[in-house]
């Protein structure tokens, strides 16, 4: 049995999302919360394996309870579902920790196939979400007069990933151009995401270190 | 401290210049040759009496010339005469007449010759016309003359010392010459241009230059020093007024005491032009001097006309000590100052020391001596100089002044036009700025209002049919904010986001899809060319999904001529000719081709049935990247 989050504010897409999940998660167990503080209350005193967060809300950013889960209860999956789908909005949640993200108007079988994947660890990677992703590690390349900065870098065949799913291949054609599975190109997407929120974090620290420093 | 060492070269020349005009002066003025045929006349009998004849009664002794009443006659008002016999011997040739020559009579004389007045000086009452310092010559006519021993009597009038301001004004009367007119006259010329027209020409100028200064100081506060300066010349002019008006119309005590008040208002000027010009400015001696040049006269007035003398003589020292007190102040300002004045100052300041030592000198002994004469001229001389050199710094700075005001006037156009560029590109700034954050605010509103209730109507109507409706408009206000909020797009990421889409599309839809396009595209596509060629490859999409039955589709991309062209190729039924009614209806056809026109392409459609669909989209790459 999981134990499922649901943070959406819109009453009938909340309902719509809920039976949603029953159907792929049958015997789940469902908190709902239409707010930010709620959710981030719920998220220090029950124990989630899923967490399906909106963007948008009325009290605050959905991405606030990623890191939040993540801090907190990093084996749980965070997914994004929202409205937008451009990288402006959904890289800021990627890094925080989300694994994953579902666009709200799609139709019900490709969400359910999309959750499903998920659930098993095949997370989406959009084309303008790993061009993204590349400028974001390609920066950090660059020498850094901070040593103290986490060197987190991609391998070659994570960058091969990258490089192929931003020019519009997808997963199942990469696999085939690289003579791999299907499940091991979706775990070198999986580490890409996991690379992109550790760093992300090391970074976020080390700025918080850095403000602490000279703050004083 | 080197720059002070050596004089600036400004001072170098003013001071040559004071040096030349001076020696020239003197050269001028050299004496003409001694007179071999004059007779000198350095003693005579001398008696007091005021009848129009010799006293033959009253006491007369033999005294030595230059006579000094003060020393001959103590306390004497006059008149005195003196008794000179000669000897017609010494007579030229009969064309020369014989003329009587004395440098210094004071204040004025009548001359009888053998008993027969020959000059008499135009007030011989009193006031007397004050003769002092102009040369009398006496023509002593032939006829008159006796052969062998003639008699000349001089009847001179004067005030004794105590009652006038200077001993060169008090009752005397200098040595005598006797000869030939034409060799007396060229004496007495070189006389009268030493003690007259030289002071006169000098003090008309100092009134000129001085008045000048005084109004160029009085009416600019910031040099002040110019005024006092001004001042000072024009007062020191005014002691020379006995120059010009020999007969005042005053009592002479009054034009005494006239004079006399001038002293301490030139000290006054004077003293304050040198605090002025170090930079100092003392309040004490600001009210200090004024109350002097009060009190002087008023004391003057109150010891009355016998103590005339000793009392200026005191003050004047009082009044020289000043003087030299605010002079040791000046330079010792003006060395710290390292101011470039210093050497020039320092060396008027001492010739005047000089020419006042001079003056001290000659009022201690009797009859004016040539070299107190000449050094009466060197003060204001020394005076002209110095207002000269002010007249130079003054212009110096009127000069720099102008610089740093042009300098001042062209910086300040600068900073406007700084400020203009500045203030324009931040205006610049500031529109982009706000049409940004009102794009965004739209974008934000259409996701979270329309956004929502169309996403509520997808995902709860029971009707396919509207809930698909639903999610185009979804699609399609999610394509309009980008369009309205997004930047240009590489072309290259452009086709990587179509591709992943339509491929992903047709896999799904079971269609093998071929996709063709070259890489690494460096051009950019306007953020409407991008949603709308978004929007157009998305429709054609659909259309061979819901529509077509194709198995196969195959897309070319490529860029030539400037344009770039998409060719979407499926192997389906086509469109029937029967169809063409309705072709717009549920296919697009016509939105596509409306959108691929806002962008000045072309969209063609070239199909039949059984030979499956061509959509051949053509956008000018140039002109899609302006139209944002």
């Amino acid at each position: 049995m999981k134990t499922i989050l649901l943070l959406e504010d819109l009453p009938e897409i909340r309902a719509w999302l809920r039976k949603l999940v029953l159907q792929v998660f049958p015997d789940s167990q469902i908190s709902e919360s239409a707010r930010v503080a709620d959710a981030l209350a719920l998220v220090t005193a029950v124990k989630f394996d899923l967490a399906l967060v909106d963007l948008g809300l009325p009290d605050g950013s959905g991405v606030d309870v990623v890191t939040k889960l993540r801090d907190v209860q990093p084996e749980t999956q965070s997914v994004v579902v929202t409205i937008h789908d451009d990288d402006e909005h959904l890289f800021p949640a990627l890094q925080a920790g989300a694994f994953g993200y579902i666009l709200k108007e799609q139709p019900r079988e490709l969400i359910t196939e999309q959750l499903q994947r998920i659930s098993q660890g095949e997370p989406p990677l959009s084309p303008s979400i790993a061009r993204r992703v590349m400028a974001y590690f390609a920066n950090k390349a660059k020498p850094q007069v901070n040593t103290q900065l986490v060197n987190v870098s991609l391998t070659d065949r994570e960058s091969e990933v990258l490089l192929r799913v931003a020019k519009g291949y997808t997963l199942p054609e990469i696999g085939v151009q690289l003579g791999l599975s299907r499940h091991t190109i979706a775990d070198y997407v999986k580490q890409i995401y996991r690379k992109l929120n550790v760093s992300s974090r090391a970074e976020a620290a080390l700025e918080a270190q850095r403000l602490g420093l000279f703050g004083r | 401290m080197p720059r002070r060492r050596s004089p600036p070269s400004s001072t170098r020349l003013l001071l040559s210049i004071g040096l030349w005009l001076l020696a020239g002066m003197l050269l001028a003025l050299a004496p003409p040759p001694a007179a071999a045929q004059a007779l000198h006349i350095d003693s005579a009998l001398s008696a007091e009496g005021d009848d129009s004849r010799f006293p033959e009664g009253a006491p007369a002794r033999t005294v030595a010339l230059p006579d000094d009443w003060s020393r001959s006659h103590p306390g004497s008002s006059g008149p005195v005469w003196y008794r000179v016999r000669f000897n017609a011997a010494p007579a030229p040739q009969a064309d020369d007449p014989l003329a009587l020559l004395a440098t210094h009579v004071c204040a004025s004389f009548e001359v009888q010759l053998n008993g027969h007045v020959v000059h008499r000086g135009t007030q011989m009452d009193e006031p007397y016309t004050m003769d002092c310092d102009h040369p009398q010559l006496v023509t002593l006519p032939a006829a008159l003359l006796r052969a062998g021993v003639n008699q000349l009597d001089l009847k001179v009038v004067g005030y004794p010392l105590a009652q006038v301001g200077s001993r060169h004004r008090a009752g005397a009367l200098s040595a005598l010459a006797l000869g030939p007119l034409p060799q007396l006259q060229a004496r007495q010329r070189w006389r009268t241009a030493v003690q007259v027209t030289m002071p006169q020409a000098l003090g008309a100028t100092l009134l000129l230059t001085g008045g000048f200064m005084f109004v160029l100081g009085f009416f600019n506060r910031r040099e002040s020093h110019l005024a006092y300066f001004g001042a000072l010349s024009v007062g020191w002019a005014l002691l020379g007024a006995r120059l010009w008006l020999r007969d005042w119309p005053l009592p002479q005590p009054a034009a005494e005491l006239l004079l006399a008040s001038l002293l301490p208002l030139v000290t006054w000027a004077g003293v304050q032009f040198l605090l002025r010009y170090a930079g100092a400015r003392l309040r004490w001696v600001d009210v200090g001097l004024p109350l002097q040049a009060l009190l002087m006269p008023l004391s003057l007035a109150l010891a009355g006309a016998s103590w005339l003398y000793p009392l200026v003589t005191a003050w004047a020292a009082l009044l020289a000590l000043e003087a030299v007190a605010a002079a040791v102040f000046h330079l010792r300002r003006q060395w710290r100052g390292r101011s470039a004045s210093f050497w020039l100052m320092a060396a008027l300041l001492a010739a005047m020391a000089v020419s006042a030592l001079i003056e001290v000198w000659a009022q201690r002994v009797s009859t004016p001596s040539m070299l107190a004469r000449l050094a009466q001229l060197m003060t204001p001389l020394l005076l002209v100089l110095m207002g000269l050199r002010l007249v130079q710094q003054h212009g110096q700075a009127l000069r720099q002044a102008e610089a740093g005001r042009a300098l001042l006037e062209q910086r300040v156009r600068e900073a406007t036009a700084e400020i203009e560029r500045n203030f324009r590109q931040l205006s610049e700034l500031k529109i982009e700025q706000v049409t940004e954050r009102e794009r965004k605010r739209i974008a934000a509103d259409l996701h979270d209002d329309l956004g929502a209730k169309l996403l509520t109507i997808v995902h709860t109507s029971e009707n396919d049919r509207i809930s698909t409706l639903a999610r185009e408009a979804l699609e399609e206000m999610r394509l309009s904010v980008r369009g309205l909020t997004g930047r240009a797009v590489r072309l290259a990421d452009a086709l990587g986001d179509w591709r992943a889409e339509v491929v992903s599309r047709l896999a799904q839809a079971g269609i093998e899809a071929d996709w063709s396009a070259p890489e690494d595209l460096p051009q950019t596509l306007s953020a409407r060319a991008y949603v709308q060629t978004t929007r157009i490859l998305r429709e054609a999409t659909s259309n061979i999904i819901k529509h077509s039955g194709a198995s196969y589709c195959s897309v070319q991309c490529q860029v030539a001529d400037g344009d770039f062209q998409l060719v979407v190729q499926d192997n389906g039924e086509g469109i029937s000719s029967e169809a063409d009614g309705r072709l717009d209806r549920g296919h697009g056809m016509a939105t596509m081709k409306q959108r691929a026109k806002q962008l000045q392409g072309q969209c063609l459609v070239e199909s039949g049935p059984g030979f499956g669909t061509v959509i051949r989209l053509t956008l000018p790459l140039d002109r899609a990247l302006e139209a944002s």
